[in-house]
């Protein structure tokens, strides 16, 4: 029952894809012109050309790496002050105007200033630090806010080390929040990555190749990085749903 | 030696809850304090456990003792197994295998053998509190204090909670102290039942049960008898 209908959405979304191609064709054609923008087919072959060129490792790995750094940033920051947070009202009530300013500061204003303050290569990471880090931390609070008293009572009263109750107790209950806040984290992040090359144009990556094509109007290009990020967002997306699998097993 | 408590005072604000309160617990016995809501129970249970302190009073016999608890609801850690909450609480300078030899010797007393990797999101509320059983027991504490263990269960289950609960007991004979305000619970229990009465707290009534912890019977008629005897004297 639950596999035929999983099957079944698996064809439904098969067949979204379909529809958002066909109208890419019927819009190709209906422009006619490969400037405006280019086929489905053309783009396609674009992409895979895109594959076979000697530095497209190194600018995919470039721009993955930079996400890399900056989302692993943004965690142990966001841990770190989450936790803070979450335990302590004050430092809470402290840090509450700070993930707002963040968050709703343009992420063009942080890029046009970051690029005054540092160099090419780590403007990316210090955008998607910032975009990222509100995300984790403000749900790591929340998740230490939602342990159970009780079981925390009950660890003490057995005299379990401070450690242990961290380590066995807290992390494993504010996991499903970290995880959940990664998954919207990276998602934006990812984005504001790609924004950031775009603006900061470091040697290798994504964002700097997309602006190169979009200004020599390799529309066709531009689409093929475009049709990449989707992809490696997409790889990310799975990635973390087969950690959460693995963490939260015990969730039934 | 037995487990005194003698001259307790206790108050919070205007409410006075214990104005020099004495009792003794014996040792290697199940002792029952059965009383009416409110009437500092609980807060005695907490006294015993050193988790509040009182103002006023001495306790001896205390010192140095190891305590394990059974609550009310089981407190079970959503993210560990059947076998990984009862580990939990075990001392880490002990050798993993010896560890994992007393959880499964304690699993087994509770009849969870087959669900020793269950989550307790997978097992039924009973299951759960037999786990809970398990952990207080495999813990090397020298007192076992429950704060109405049984609360909330229906009475198939009670008795069924009560015959585990009993099979562990009758080989281990850890002295258990544990506070109810269902009279069912302390007779099904409790070797020695002291009545409180509303506070501030005397001792109204003590009742000893000769009968042995689970082979007691709801229908007979000491059973029925004894009810009647505790239910007047809570009032």
């Amino acid at each position: 029952m639950k596999t035929s209908s999983t099957s079944k959405s698996k064809y439904i979304s098969l067949a979204s894809v379909i529809v958002m191609l066909l109208i890419w064709k019927l819009l190709s054609v209906y422009f006619g012109s490969a400037f405006v923008l280019p086929s489905p087919e053309k783009t396609l072959i674009t992409t895979l050309n895109l594959f076979t060129d000697g530095n497209f490792l190194l600018t995919v790995g470039s721009t993955v790496l930079r996400s890399l750094a900056g989302f692993f940033l943004s965690a142990l920051l966001g841990i770190i002050t989450g936790i803070a947070s979450g335990m302590n009202p004050w430092f809470d009530a402290f840090l509450r105007p700070v993930l707002v300013t963040i968050r709703s500061t343009p992420v063009i204003a942080i890029i046009l200033l970051a690029l005054l303050w540092l160099n090419p290569g780590t403007v990316p990471v210090f955008i998607a630090f910032l975009t990222m880090f509100p995300f984790i931390c403000t749900n790591v609070s929340d998740g230490i806010k939602s342990i159970d008293p009780d079981l925390v009572q009950m660890a003490r009263f057995y005299r379990v080390g401070k450690e242990r109750i961290i380590k066995e107790l807290y992390i494993p209950a504010i996991m499903p929040f970290i995880i959940s806040g990664a998954s919207s984290a990276m998602g934006i992040g990812w984005r504001a990555i790609i924004t950031g090359e775009v603006l900061s144009h470091p040697k290798y990556g994504i964002g700097t190749l997309m602006q190169n094509a979009q200004t020599f109007l390799n529309v066709d290009a531009v689409i093929a990085w475009t049709i990449i990020a989707v992809i490696i967002s997409y790889g990310f997306e799975k990635a973390l749903r087969r950690v959460e699998h693995k963490l939260i097993a015990w969730r039934s | 030696m037995s487990l005194e408590i003698k001259g307790l005072f206790k108050r919070y604000g205007e409410l006075e809850i214990f104005r020099d309160f004495s009792t003794s617990f014996p040792e290697g016995e199940i002792t029952c304090i059965l009383g009416p809501s409110g009437c500092g129970k609980t807060t005695l249970l907490n006294i015993i456990g050193n988790i509040v302190a009182p103002d006023s009073g001495t306790l001896s016999g205390f010192d140095g003792k190891v305590i394990s608890y059974i609550f009310q609801d089981p407190r079970l850690l959503p993210w560990k197994s059947v076998m990984g909450n009862i580990e939990f609480v075990l001392d880490r300078n002990m050798h993993p295998a010896e560890r994992r030899k007393i959880t499964d010797k304690f699993i087994q007393l509770v009849e969870l053998q087959n669900f020793t990797g269950y989550y307790p999101s997978e097992l039924s509320g009973g299951m759960r509190q037999r786990v809970s059983i398990a952990r207080a027991f495999a813990y090397p504490s020298d007192l076992i204090l429950m704060d109405e263990p049984l609360k909330g269960l229906d009475v198939k289950l009670k008795l069924n909670l009560v015959q585990t609960f009993s099979r562990i007991w009758q080989e281990d004979r850890r002295t258990v102290i544990f506070v109810t305000h269902d009279v069912d619970e302390a007779l099904l229990l409790g070797n020695e039942i002291l009545v409180l009465s509303k506070p501030p707290a005397v001792v109204v009534m003590q009742n000893k049960i000769e009968i042995p912890v689970g082979d007691r019977s709801v229908d007979s008629d000491y059973f029925k008898k004894t009810k009647l005897k505790l239910l007047e004297s809570l009032g």
